[in-house]
C-alpha cells in the first residue's frame, strides 16, 4: 500500500488541497477474562484500514475504509474531498496548521517478551491461579481477572513529506474480588480498578504485577469492607494513594488542559473547560507542591509513542508548574491560537477515527515525602485507596470520586478500614489544599485504557504518573 | 452495503470449513457519516466504511472467539481457524448451553432509503440552518449530526440465519450564550421524522431562558426530569442491574427484590425491541428474536433480560438480549420504554410550588452502591427554578447523589407524551420515556456555572 499512499497524496495535491495525511493502521488484540474458576472469554481481533484527512478550501474532510486496495483509497480520497466541500458551507475561519518539523522515521516501543508468543495456557494459568486465591472465602461471590494485549502497526504520511512507521505493543492485567453479604456489595481490585494496570511493554510487565502474590490481601480487604463502618460525613484531611491520584489528575487536569475542549469543540458531549485562555500563566491552579507535566516520552507509559497522529514528535511539556497553570495539550491547528507549535498530543483510536487532542502520560511530579512519614505527620484524617466511582461537571470544576477503601488516620497512625468513602470538591480549591506529595519511591505510572472522548466515541489509552498526596479540608462522605 | 444474499453466502462458505462442533458467524458492517459543529461552524466531518465478522466456535463446551474487519474469504478462514485454536486451549464452560437453534424473528422496517442516502452536503445544510437560527439570537451552537446505514447478520451451524439492514440518524445540539446553554436531541431510523426546526428552537429557547443563572444551595427538591434526563438515569440502570448477569452475581439492584414493590405504582419499565415507536431491531447478536421483557410493572420488580448463557443458568429461555461475542458483560436491554402517565410537562410545572426542572444530566456514575442503585451526576444545559407553578429563572448546575430506588419510588406525575432519549448505543436501540415529577430528589453539591 506504500505506493498507493504516495499516489493518493499526489492525487490530492493535484486537487489543490492545502493539506492531506493518510494513516494506515493494523492492530491485533487479545483479551482473556476469567471469572469464578471459569474462562469467561478468550477473544482475538484483527483490525485494519486507513483514513484520509484533508484540508480543502480551508475546511476539514475525513474519510476512511477497511478495504485495503489502491482503488478504494482513490474512492475514499474523493469522499474526503466531498466531505470537505460540505464542511466549507459553514466555515468560520480557514482551517490552518501550525508549522512542524517533517520526519521520515520509525519508532518501536521497547519490550522484552512478546505476549502474543507466550502460550495461551501460561496466561490462562496465571489468571486462574490468582483468582482461585480470591475464591478461598465464600463471601467472595465474584472473583475475576483479565489480561489485554494490543500490537499496533501505524503508518503516517502527509503531503508535507512525512513518512513515519510506528510499532507499539501494550500489555495490561488485573484482578477483582467482589464480596456480597445481603444488601452489601464491596470490592477490591489489584493493581488498579478499570481492568488493572497497563503499559507499553511486553509480557514481562504482566509477570512483574505479581497478581497471585497480592490476591490474599485483596480477598481479605474485600471481606473486611462488608462489616466496615461507613466513612463519616465531614471535612477532613485526606491522603490519597497513587492510583486514585492518577484518576484525579486525569479528570481535573488532563481533560481541562486539552486545548480543543477549551476552544469549545468538545462542548456538546464531554464539555468545555474552566482553564480558559485568559487564565494561562495566571491561574493559581494548585499549591506550590503541585507540578503536572505531559510526557509522551516516558518509557513504558501507556500514553507513550514516537510521534502523534499528525506526525509531531513526542514531547515532555509542563502544564502546571509549582501550582501555576502554564500550558495546554495542543494540536497543530489549536496551537496557532497561542502562536505556538503543537506539543504533539493528537491521537486517534484507530484508522477510522479523526485524531483529537488526547492525554499522553499526564503526571503529578513527585514530591519529597515518604508515605509512612506523611501518615505519621497527619493528626486526623483518612487514607483513601483505589477508584470506585467518578464524576465531574462539564467544565471540570465540581468533582466527586468514590474509592474502594478508606483507613482512618488518628494521631499519625493508620487505623480501621471504612467503606463507601466519597470525596468531593472544586478543582482549583482542591489542588490548592495540597500540602504534600510523596517522593519517587512511591511514584508509579498508572496506565488507563478507557479514556473516552469525541463523536463518534474514541477510547484512548493514556497514563498518569502519581504518588500519594495529602489534601486539607476536603469534604468526604456524601454517598448516603 | 453488501446485501443479504452475498453476506450469508460468504459466511456460509466459511462456516462450512469449520472443524468445530458448533460454529457461529456474526456480521456487522456499513457506512456512516458524522458532522460535528461548534462555535457555529463545522470543525469535524467524517465518514467510515467498515465491517466486523465475529466467529464463535465450540469444541464441546470449550468456546473460542475471534474477529476481523476484513471480509476477504481468506482472512475470514484464517479468523475462523484462530477461533478454533483458541477453543482448543480453553477449559470447558459448564454454563455454555450451545449455540442457539434456528429461530424466526418478526419482520420490522428498520431501513429507510432517505436516511441511507443522506449526504454530507445535506447534513451540512441542516447544520447551517441550526447555526443561522442561533446567530439570529446572538448565540453559538455546538453538536453533532450523524447518519448511517448498516447490516447485521447471524449465521450458525445449527441452522440459524438472521439478517437485517438498518439506518439511523441522530442529532444533538447545545445552544450557548456567555452564561447559559440549552440542549435538544433527536434520534430516528427515518431521518425525515426528526423535526430539526423544533429541536433548534427548543435548544435556543432553553438557552435564552436560563441566562443570568442564579446559584441555589444543594438539598432535597421536587424535580421535573425531562425525557433526556430520565434517559440518562435509565442508561445506568441498564448497566447495574436489568441484565441477568448482575442478578446472578448478586450485585444488581433487583437482587432479592423480585415480586416486591420497589418503586412507585405509576412506574412501569420494559424492553421491547419490536416496538416501532422506538428504534427497533428484531434479534440480538446471537440471532435470537427479541422478546418483550417487563422489569418493573406498576412499581413491582418483575423480570430481567437474558442471553443464551445466563438463560441456561437460570433454566429459562433467552430473551434475545445478547451483546456481540464474547459478551462477558452479559445481556443488557437496548430498547427501553417507560409507560406513559396522564400528565404533561405544563401540568407538572403548574403543580409545583417550588422545585427544579432538569433538561439533562452529565457524567452520571452508578457504581457508588449498585444494590441501592445509588448514582451521582451533574445537571447541564438548562436547569430551571420553578416557583408557584411557573418557570422563574435558570439556576447554576447542581450535583445529585441519589438512590434510584428512592427516586423512582417518589414519582408523583408522569407525562402522557413520550420522547426518544438518545443513549450511547443509539444505532441499535433507544430509550422511549415521558417526563416525570419526582419528589425529594437529593442534590449534594453545586458548581460555579
Amino acid at each position: 500500500m506504500k505506493e498507493a499512499i504516495k499516489e493518493t497524496l499526489e492525487f490530492l495535491k493535484r486537487k489543490k488541497v492545502e493539506y492531506a495525511d493518510i494513516r494506515q493502521i493494523h492492530r491485533v488484540t487479545e483479551n482473556i477474562e476469567v471469572k469464578n474458576g471459569n474462562i469467561e472469554g478468550i477473544s482475538c481481533d484483527e483490525d485494519q484500514g486507513f483514513g484520509i484527512r484533508i484540508i480543502a478550501n480551508g475546511a476539514w474532510g475525513f474519510a476512511s475504509s477497511s478495504v485495503l486496495s489502491p482503488a478504494e483509497m482513490k474512492r475514499v480520497a474523493n469522499k474526503a474531498l466531498e466531505i470537505a466541500k460540505a464542511s466549507s458551507i459553514i466555515k468560520k475561519e480557514l482551517a490552518r496548521l501550525s508549522p512542524t518539523e517533517v520526519f521520515e522515521d520509525q519508532y518501536i516501543s521497547k519490550y522484552e517478551i512478546d505476549p502474543f508468543k507466550v502460550p495461551l495456557e501460561e496466561k490462562i494459568e496465571l489468571l486462574l491461579k490468582a483468582t482461585e486465591l480470591l475464591r478461598k472465602n465464600d463471601k467472595i461471590k465474584v472473583a475475576e481477572g483479565s489480561m489485554d494485549f494490543h500490537k499496533t502497526e501505524k503508518l503516517f504520511a502527509s503531503t508535507e513529506g512525512a513518512f513515519i512507521r510506528q510499532s507499539i505493543l501494550e500489555s495490561g492485567a488485573g484482578i477483582l474480588a467482589t464480596a456480597v453479604n445481603g444488601n452489601e456489595v464491596q470490592r477490591r481490585c489489584y493493581p488498579n480498578s478499570h481492568r488493572g494496570d497497563y503499559a507499553t511493554r511486553g509480557y514481562e510487565f504482566i509477570q512483574g504485577l505479581n497478581l497471585a502474590e497480592n490476591a490474599d490481601r485483596v480477598r481479605e480487604e474485600a471481606i473486611e469492607l462488608l462489616s466496615a463502618p461507613a466513612c463519616p460525613d465531614k471535612d477532613t484531611t485526606l491522603i490519597i494513594t497513587g492510583s486514585q491520584m492518577a484518576l484525579q489528575v486525569h479528570e481535573s487536569c488532563g481533560h481541562p488542559t486539552e486545548l480543543d475542549r477549551v476552544l469549545g469543540t468538545e462542548v456538546s458531549l464531554a464539555g468545555s473547560s474552566f482553564m480558559t485562555l485568559d487564565k494561562l500563566n495566571k491561574l493559581k491552579y494548585g499549591s506550590g507542591k503541585v507540578s503536572i507535566t505531559a510526557d509522551a516520552t516516558l518509557e513504558g507509559g501507556l500514553g507513550s509513542f514516537g510521534y502523534d497522529d499528525e506526525g509531531v514528535k513526542a514531547q515532555r511539556v509542563e502544564l502546571v508548574k509549582n501550582g501555576i497553570f502554564v500550558g495546554y495539550l495542543t494540536s497543530r491547528e489549536t496551537a496557532r491560537v497561542l502562536n505556538q507549535k503543537s506539543n504533539g498530543t493528537m491521537r486517534a483510536e484507530g484508522w477510522n477515527r479523526i485524531p483529537l487532542i488526547r492525554m499522553t502520560n499526564i503526571n503529578l511530579e513527585p514530591g519529597e515525602w515518604e508515605l509512612d512519614n506523611l501518615i505519621a505527620d497527619t493528626k486526623d484524617g483518612f487514607l483513601l485507596d483505589m477508584n470506585k466511582s467518578w464524576s465531574i461537571d462539564d467544565k471540570r470544576l465540581n468533582f466527586q470520586f468514590g474509592v474502594e477503601a478508606a483507613w482512618e488516620i488518628k494521631d499519625g497512625k493508620k487505623g480501621r478500614m471504612h467503606k463507601n468513602a466519597v470525596y468531593t470538591g472544586i478543582t482549583p480549591e482542591f489542588w490548592n489544599s495540597c500540602d504534600a506529595v510523596c517522593n519517587r519511591n512511591h511514584w508509579h505510572v498508572w496506565g488507563l485504557p478507557n479514556c473516552g472522548k469525541g463523536e463518534p466515541m474514541q477510547t484512548m489509552h493514556v497514563a498518569h504518573g502519581a504518588a500519594p498526596a495529602r489534601f486539607r479540608n476536603v469534604k468526604v462522605g456524601v454517598s448516603r | 452495503m453488501i446485501g443479504k444474499e452475498k453476506i450469508l453466502e460468504i459466511l456460509n462458505s466459511v462456516l462450512k470449513k469449520s472443524e468445530a462442533d458448533q460454529s457461529e458467524a456474526l456480521y456487522i458492517g456499513g457506512e456512516s457519516g458524522l458532522t460535528r459543529y461548534a462555535n457555529s461552524y463545522i470543525h469535524q466531518n467524517v465518514s467510515e466504511h467498515n465491517s466486523k465478522v465475529f466467529f464463535r466456535v465450540a469444541l464441546g463446551k470449550k468456546i473460542g472467539v475471534c474477529s476481523t474487519n476484513s471480509f476477504k474469504k481468506d482472512d475470514l478462514l484464517k479468523t475462523l481457524s484462530s477461533a478454533q485454536q483458541i477453543a482448543s486451549h480453553q477449559r470447558e464452560n459448564p454454563d455454555f448451553p450451545g449455540i442457539p437453534d434456528k429461530q424466526k424473528s418478526v419482520k420490522l422496517k428498520t431501513y429507510f432509503k432517505k436516511t441511507a442516502d443522506f449526504s454530507p452536503i445535506q447534513r451540512a445544510e441542516i447544520v447551517k440552518n441550526i447555526c443561522d437560527e442561533a446567530t439570529k439570537q446572538k448565540l453559538t451552537v455546538a453538536g453533532s449530526f450523524s447518519t448511517g446505514q448498516s447490516e447485521i447478520a447471524v449465521l450458525s451451524s445449527h441452522g440459524l440465519s438472521a439478517y437485517q439492514p438498518l439506518t439511523s440518524a441522530s442529532i444533538n445540539l447545545v445552544a450557548m450564550s456567555d452564561d447559559s446553554s440549552g440542549y435538544a436531541e433527536g434520534l430516528n431510523r427515518d431521518v425525515s421524522l426528526i423535526d430539526f426546526e423544533e429541536l433548534t428552537q427548543t435548544a435556543i429557547q432553553k438557552c435564552l431562558d436560563s441566562k443570568k443563572p442564579k446559584g441555589i444551595e444543594p438539598g432535597e427538591y421536587d424535580v421535573i426530569l425531562e425525557p433526556a434526563a430520565v434517559g440518562n438515569l435509565l442508561e445506568w440502570l441498564c448497566t447495574i442491574g436489568l441484565g441477568a448477569k448482575q442478578y446472578q452475581e448478586g450485585t444488581g439492584f433487583l437482587c432479592g427484590k423480585m415480586g416486591k414493590k420497589i418503586m412507585s405504582e405509576n412506574f412501569t419499565l420494559l424492553d421491547d425491541g419490536t416496538d416501532e415507536s422506538g428504534v427497533p431491531f428484531p434479534f440480538d447478536f446471537e440471532g435470537v428474536p427479541k422478546k418483550k421483557v417487563i422489569f418493573i410493572e406498576k412499581g413491582v420488580a418483575k423480570g430481567l433480560v437474558y442471553d443464551s448463557q445466563t438463560a441456561y443458568k437460570d433454566k429459562v429461555k433467552s430473551t434475545g438480549h445478547s451483546l456481540p461475542p464474547p459478551a462477558t458483560e452479559g445481556p443488557i436491554p437496548l430498547n427501553l420504554f417507560v409507560r406513559s402517565g396522564d400528565s404533561s410537562l405544563k401540568k407538572m410545572i403548574e403543580s409545583l410550588e417550588k422545585g427544579l426542572l432538569v433538561t439533562r444530566f452529565h457524567y452520571i456514575n452508578g457504581y457508588l452502591d449498585t444494590k441501592n442503585a445509588l448514582m451521582t451526576g451533574m445537571t447541564r444545559d438548562g436547569t430551571f427554578w420553578i416557583e408557584n407553578g411557573k418557570v422563574k429563572y435558570g439556576v447554576k448546575n447542581l450535583r445529585f447523589t441519589e438512590s434510584m430506588l428512592k427516586a423512582f419510588s417518589n414519582i408523583s406525575l408522569i407525562s402522557r407524551q413520550r420522547k426518544i432519549a438518545v443513549p450511547w448505543w443509539g444505532d441499535i436501540g433507544a430509550i422511549v420515556t415521558p417526563a416525570m415529577l419526582i419528589k425529594n430528589f437529593k442534590f449534594t453539591g453545586k458548581t460555579e456555572f
